[in-house]
């Protein structure tokens, strides 16, 4: 034993010394690895190669996790104040940590002077990242945006116009949107319509008009809760009409039967569209890249479309720098540099990551870039004129939970277990009871 | 050493104490010194285990008890003290009965179809005639040393509505109605069983075929001899000779039913179960009300989980000790 702890000591003098007598020397070139805490792809591997590039000395050490394992980790990191350097935080989850701005380095402060940088980013994308007092957390990576991409064969097959301008006319409202559908769906050869009522396969017009929620309630400038400047905010679920506005759009739009019942990210979602079970999907400029890598055959037969009822915008996130952060200035270097207009641009053309770096929207390579798989649509174009169209809304504390409750409620109505009035009735109950 | 063995013998302690009891004798030759520590070293050697249950069993179980009755949001700076109102709650909360209901169907319908099966397939290994049961023996095992995880994602793709092998299967026997596993409560129990039986058939089977190795030939010869058929040698022979075995097998299998997570949660695709949270059990539930911020109310749930554990031990333990006293009788 006493071997042993003889032998640790010397090998950690034998590391120490080398590195005393080194780090003072050449103190801008030690090589620092910053851990990084994300979930999916908010940080793209090409950029850690490019970073790397210019800043060899930095490793940067990436941790991805599902959605939620990623904030349920970051939470309990925070209570044993072993946090990451970087730390992403999603919009659905931006809400309950600007209640506890208290555990991130606040930016708005030297020597990392947030307001600074601050005109280069989109107002409402920018305000996600502020906590309720004010503090800045986290700045925005890329913003959602959302648009509708459809299939142009099947339009075609289906006696809809193809042009995505005279296809972005057939809807200007939700309620035309989905009688868009109905003539889709009049179109259907027998044996799609045998499919469904035999119980198999259902051919639809939408992958799931459930995904309209989201896009509806993003159109308007409240959600849950409002901003009274305290911790929690106010809970304004029952009352805001757009709430109980977006849930009867959607509850009209499952009746309607526009839709397949398919749910996004599951095995019978890649499949579909594969198969072309469905002809449209209310895609985010993130979800481009997932299509691409899902159904390449279906490559040139897309082309985006602009939304009913204005812009839309689902998803995006901030990075933050947790407050007992090791390695706060080479974090900030990072993020900085990732964030920045031109990087954005650079992730975009690459992945499909829609920019929240506003100055770029007028920016001929973004304005002018085309997506051969989508038809050569001007998809820059397009999601800059969708996001610009939005207005910033106060995300709340348990907005994530809110968002899961109604989400069940009107998968219960697509799939006829209950009325519409029943299940909102039962949510509202749910999220009283969840929420308070 | 009267200390030590007083206590369950596990590996881990074992290998703990073994060096321990060497460094001993090396300085044994103060008799006087050894024999007046005596008392004392038994509970260094103990230490090791009661630090580490002190710390990790003991200490989460005491705090998950004081903040039950907190309104407790874990990145909050002061809790709120709300005496006995989550276990009201909780009582009152039909949320919570669904998840007993959810677990209790999910446990039944993997644990006894299981049970019958791993009998079947042990009767079938224990057969002198059989060739290669090494190899068999080892594939048994395989299902259990895969990740569930993995289990969970490779079945929520067969059982999928539209595209899934069981819906393509069932179609091409001449069923063509497809079944919304993720979306029906019976047939998405039905599937999350099937994947638990799926990773415990072999182990219970082998477990099993352990017990029924161990009952005495004699008994089946003196059954051939009195021309008793293989179907009454089983019934007559086997089976009695196996019940405690059983009754073992229930008990782990009912602890692990307690504790279904990782199934229901891949099924579902979130914490809430499903969209009439027909796959929230009772473990599900408690993480979902954790995430949730409300640590409070999920330390209630624990506890209550804590007393349907008991009440179910209690049950067990009345079964077994009739089982062990009537094999007294005999």
């Amino acid at each position: 034993m006493k071997k042993l702890i003889a032998r640790v000591a010397a090998t950690a003098v034998a590391l120490a010394l080398p590195l005393s007598m080194v780090a003072p020397a050449h103190a801008t070139a030690a090589p620092v690895t910053i851990s990084v805490w994300t979930y999916g792809n908010v940080i793209e591997p090409q950029a850690l190669i490019d970073y790397k590039k210019i800043h060899p000395e930095i490793t940067i050490q990436l941790k991805k996790s599902g959605l939620d394992a990623h904030h349920q980790s970051l939470i309990t990191s925070f209570l044993a104040n072993k946090t990451p350097d970087i730390a992403a935080v999603e919009v659905s989850y931006s809400g309950y940590f600007r209640s506890y701005p208290q555990y991130f380095t606040d930016l708005r402060q030297a020597p990392y002077n947030s307001g600074s940088i601050q005109s280069n980013y989109l107002p409402w994308r920018w305000a996600q990242g502020v906590g309720y007092e004010g503090t800045v957390f986290g700045i925005p990576t890329d913003v959602g945006g959302m648009e509708v991409a459809y299939r142009t064969d099947l339009f075609k097959a289906h006696g809809l116009p193809t042009d995505r301008t005279k296809v972005g006319k057939l809807w200007p409202t939700w309620d035309a949107f989905f009688n868009t559908g109905k003539l889709y769906q009049k179109h259907l050869s027998k044996a799609e319509k045998a499919s469904c009522t035999k119980l198999k396969v259902c051919y639809g017009f939408i992958d799931n008009a459930g995904t309209v929620y989201n896009a509806v309630l993003n159109q308007g400038t409240q959600k849950y809760y409002q901003n009274d400047g305290t911790k929690d905010g106010k809970l304004i679920y029952a009352t805001n009409p757009q709430v109980s506005k977006a849930f009867q759009t959607t509850a009209n739009a499952l009746a309607s039967g526009v839709g397949t019942n398919i749910n996004s990210f599951t095995n019978d979602w890649n499949v579909g569209m594969n198969k072309g079970i469905f002809a449209t999907i209310l895609a985010p400029a993130w979800m481009m890249d997932y299509i691409k890598q899902q159904a390449p055959k279906t490559k040139g037969k897309w082309d985006i479309a602009s939304l009913p009822g204005g812009g839309g915008n689902l998803g995006g996130s901030q990075l933050t720098i947790p407050k007992s952060a090791a390695h706060k200035s080479q974090a900030w270097d990072f993020i900085k540099w990732y964030l920045s207009p031109a990087e954005q641009l650079a992730i975009f053309k690459k992945y499909g990551l829609f920019p929240s770096t506003s100055v770029l929207y007028n920016n001929p390579a973004l304005k002018n870039y085309k997506d051969p798989f989508f038809n050569n649509a001007p998809v820059g174009a397009i999601y800059g004129a969708s996001v610009q169209t939005l207005h910033p809304i106060y995300e709340g504390k348990k907005e994530r939970a809110i968002d899961n409750i109604i989400g069940q409620a009107l998968s219960r109505v697509g799939l006829k277990k209950q009325s519409a009035a029943a299940a909102w009735a039962q949510a509202l109950n749910e999220i009283k009871n969840a929420v308070g | 050493m009267a200390t030590a063995t007083k206590k369950p013998q596990t590996p881990w302690r074992v290998s703990t104490q073994a060096p321990a009891k060497k460094k001993k004798s090396q300085k044994a030759p103060d008799g006087a010194v050894v024999k007046s520590l005596n008392g004392n070293w038994g509970y260094l050697f103990t230490a090791p285990f009661v630090v580490m249950f002190l710390v990790f069993g003991l200490a989460p179980v005491v705090y998950s008890v004081y903040i039950a009755f907190f309104q407790w949001d874990p990145l909050d700076m002061t809790h709120t003290f709300v005496g006995i109102a989550n276990f009201q709650r909780v009582v009152a909360d039909d949320q919570f009965w669904l998840a007993v209901r959810n677990t209790f169907s999910i446990w039944a319908l993997s644990t006894f179809p299981q049970m019958l099966m791993a009998i079947a397939l042990a009767n079938v290994l224990r057969n002198p005639r059989l060739k290669f049961k090494t190899f068999w023996r080892t594939m048994l095992l395989v299902p259990n040393i895969t990740s569930v995880l993995a289990v969970a994602i490779v079945f929520g793709q067969l059982f999928s509505r539209d595209f899934g092998l069981v819906n393509l299967a069932r179609e091409w026997l001449g069923m063509p109605n497809h079944i919304n596993f993720v979306s029906e409560t019976i047939p998405g129990h039905i599937a999350i069983a099937t994947m638990i039986t799926w990773r415990w058939l072999g182990y219970n089977a082998l477990i099993f075929l352990a017990a029924m190795l161990a009952v005495p030939n004699e008994l089946y010869e003196a059954a051939a001899i009195d021309g008793a058929s293989s179907w009454r040698q089983f019934t007559n022979v086997t089976l009695p000779g196996i019940r405690n075995t059983i009754t073992f097998v229930l008990v782990v299998g009912t602890i692990g039913g307690l504790q279904v997570f990782a199934e229901p949660l891949t099924l579902a695709g979130g914490e809430s179960g499903g969209d009439s949270r027909q796959f929230s059990t009772l473990t599900l539930f408690l993480f979902e009300q954790a995430h949730m911020g409300n640590w409070g109310y999920a330390a209630t749930i624990g506890i209550m989980i804590t007393f349907i554990v008991l009440i179910i031990s209690g049950i067990n333990f009345f079964f077994t000790r009739r089982i062990a006293n009537g094999e007294n009788v005999q």
